[in-house]
């Protein structure tokens, strides 16, 4: 995975241009980026869902799923090149599918509220809603508890606490030397 | 008592400003050298830094222009909050670890000085510094502006400064700013950070408390009186639209390990492993304070949607309304002095940066070393920038937005698309070049700036800040991958190993 993973990164960022390239120049909705409110001053209603979906919809999830992936690449590339082992390709993968799941859920959810015009309530929000404010909150403690649980394993090992304490070490020696000089 | 509401408000944030002051000049025995004043001597211990790291994330923006965004575009901008544990991961993953061990190694004060160091270039410190100070510059002035507006509207509400003049709040409010900051440094800066925090979480805590009171049926009513108006504006990605929505979601979640205010913050710990306790308490403080935002700006919309209360006047007079009737004068008090603490929390973190790339960067980058007595410089500079900022404001104010407003495109996204590569990439990849480098923070700048000054807007709610990092990232790595990665000094080379 070592030097592979910088051209993961670049795959990823080189796929999220050419998106962001075909968003832009998709068929234009009026009021896809919302509209004044009729009564109220100062507010903005979102109008047909639908038809704001209708041209960029699959390449806007497309983005975001690929965000999701370059999030998970870039913590992975944050990790010692030794220290990535097996295992922790395997949790950073699942940390990759459980976020992928919680999209999945809140697109489903909006979809369906678009096709029957009924949602149910999760802690005071709607379903998709639920979904993108608690859902994709969570979807990133994954990688907090593998900070946090992991850190002596992955992050910053004795052995690399030793290494760096040794690194100072020779430093300073240097520099009290080149100061006697 | 809400016979006195408007004095209990005053007290309160008289206080506050009371206890930066005797900060201030508690720090000033603390502070001995430059490293005292811009790193705070790398000895903090975990919770300083913690709360320290979150309240500068959320400036008087959380405050006031995040319940005014939920009034005017619904759910749309919950993306900058609900990206806030992948946006402190990528920081911690990323930056935390090598950003300490590099200054440390090489004695750093500044973002400019890890970065020299770890892409040996003068030419990469020179541009980082200049983009600091353009961003300093936008951010300070804005903030400095909020801070002011909001003291006239409280001082105008008592009888003795019922006529108090905008230059007068601008006055009191940076001579507090500018005290703290001169005399204490980043030791001030921090420690006044930690009582800042803790207003904003017991401020965002109550605060969700009293909205769920508000309907009879809690925030559920809330929405479910939102969704029947406009079921768009409580669905995921808000009247904004899924390119808005997505847009904060990238440049606030990559955009976090750029931000030199806050990354500056991750040099200034006593342990390398404290990070690991740093981490999640950063993320808790957020989400709580955060709070806030939510729940004042689902309810405010609501209510008058349903006909509570009449429509704003401004989108962001959102959290001063729902202070005014839904509170008690106790808690406005609180959430007063919470609000001033995070436009101050986020200002001394710029005061800060920008002073360190002034008097430290810019010249080691000209003549190859920093001014000669640095400590003493540094204060002089932080009152000149902080004077220079408060003018610049009240400049927009009374005569011309065009400059501030310019400049105030120099925040977030543009530090977050021109930085996030080159320092929270190049930190951990020996491939990043200096040319990489250069591309990164150019094309992020002209993007930025051409977007703003050409007024353009782009389909679908794409926003310039988003365009840009995606530009930016993408050729930091292009450009990098074709050309050659340079031979990295040995201490450089053996921390990116670690």
């Amino acid at each position: 995975m070592g030097r592979a993973l910088i051209y993961v990164i670049f795959a990823l960022c080189a796929a999220m241009t050419l998106l962001l390239l075909l968003i832009l120049l998709a068929e234009p909705v009026a009021g896809a980026g919302g509209v004044a409110h009729p009564v109220f001053e100062g507010m903005r209603r979102g109008g047909d869902g639908a038809a704001r979906l209708q041209h960029i919809g699959a390449y806007a999830y497309a983005f975001q799923a690929l965000l999701l992936a370059l999030i998970v690449a870039l913590s992975t590339l944050g990790i010692s090149e030794r220290h990535r082992s097996a295992r922790l390709r395997g949790y950073m993968i699942s940390t990759f599918l459980f976020s992928a799941f919680i999209l999945w859920r809140m697109v489903a959810s909006h979809q369906h509220f678009l096709a029957t015009g009924e949602t149910t309530y999760f802690m005071g929000f709607p379903a998709a809603t639920a979904w993108a404010i608690y859902g994709v909150w969570a979807g990133a403690v994954p990688l907090m508890i593998l900070y946090v649980a992991g850190f002596r394993q992955y992050i910053y090992t004795e052995d690399d606490e030793a290494q760096f304490n040794a690194l100072l070490e020779e430093t300073r020696a240097q520099d009290t030397q080149a100061g006697a000089r | 008592m809400e016979a006195y509401r408007q004095e209990i408000i005053l007290a309160a944030v008289a206080l506050y400003m009371i206890f930066c002051i005797v900060t201030g000049l508690w720090a000033m025995r603390r502070t001995t050298n430059s490293s005292d004043f811009f790193v705070a001597g790398r000895g903090l211990g975990p919770i300083v830094v913690s709360l320290a790291l979150f309240s500068s994330t959320l400036s008087g923006f959380g405050f006031v222009g995040g319940p005014g965004l939920v009034y005017s575009i619904g759910v749309s901008s919950f993306w900058m909050i609900t990206i806030s544990t992948a946006g402190y991961a990528l920081g911690f993953f990323m930056v935390s670890k090598r950003i300490r061990m590099i200054s440390d190694l090489r004695n750093c004060i500044s973002l400019p000085d890890v970065l020299a160091a770890r892409y040996g270039s003068e030419l990469v410190r020179m541009l980082v510094a200049i983009t600091i100070v353009l961003g300093v510059m936008g951010y300070l002035a804005t903030q400095i502006l909020a801070m002011a507006v909001v003291m006239q509207a409280i001082l105008s509400g008592t009888a003795m400064f019922a006529d108090i003049g905008l230059v007068a709040c601008v006055a009191i409010s940076s001579a507090v700013l500018i005290f703290y900051c001169v005399t204490g440094g980043i030791i001030a800066s921090v420690y006044t950070d930690v009582v800042q925090g803790g207003i904003m979480m017991v401020a965002g805590i109550l605060i969700l408390l009293t909205a769920m009171s508000v309907f009879d049926g809690g925030m559920t009513e809330a929405t479910s009186v939102i969704l029947a108006d406009d079921s768009e504006s409580i669905m995921p990605w808000g009247s904004a639209g899924i390119m808005a929505a997505l847009g904060w979601f990238f440049v606030f979640g990559l955009g976090l390990a750029g931000q030199p205010h806050l990354v500056t913050k991750m040099m200034m710990n006593r342990n390398i492993s404290d990070n690991r306790h740093i981490f999640p308490m950063s993320v808790l403080g957020y989400v709580l304070a955060a709070l806030l935002w939510v729940s004042i700006g689902i309810i405010i919309r609501a209510t008058v949607i349903d006909g509570i209360i009449p429509p704003l006047d401004a989108p962001d007079d959102a959290a001063s309304v729902f202070l005014t009737l839904f509170t008690s004068p106790l808690l406005a008090g609180v959430v007063f002095a919470g609000l001033f603490a995070a436009i101050m929390s986020t200002s001394d973190a710029f005061l800060n940066i920008g002073t360190a790339a002034i008097i430290h960067d810019i010249p080691k980058a000209l003549k190859g070393t920093a001014v000669k007595d640095e400590l003493l410089w540094a204060r002089i500079v932080t009152v000149l920038l902080a004077i220079v900022a408060a003018l610049f404001a009240l400049y927009s104010y009374y005569a011309d937005a065009t400059l501030v407003a310019l400049l105030g495109a120099f925040g977030w996204a543009t530090f977050a698309a021109s930085l996030f590569p080159v320092v929270a990439i190049g930190l951990n990849w020996k491939g990043a070049t200096v040319p990489g480098a250069v591309a990164a923070i150019v094309s992020a700048l002209l993007i930025n700036f051409g977007v703003q000054l050409t007024g353009t807007a782009l389909p679908y709610g794409v926003s310039g800040g988003l365009l840009s990092f995606v530009v930016s990232l993408f050729l930091f790595l292009a450009v990098s991958l074709v050309t050659r990665a340079p031979e990295l000094d040995s201490d450089i080379d053996r921390v990116m190993d670690i």
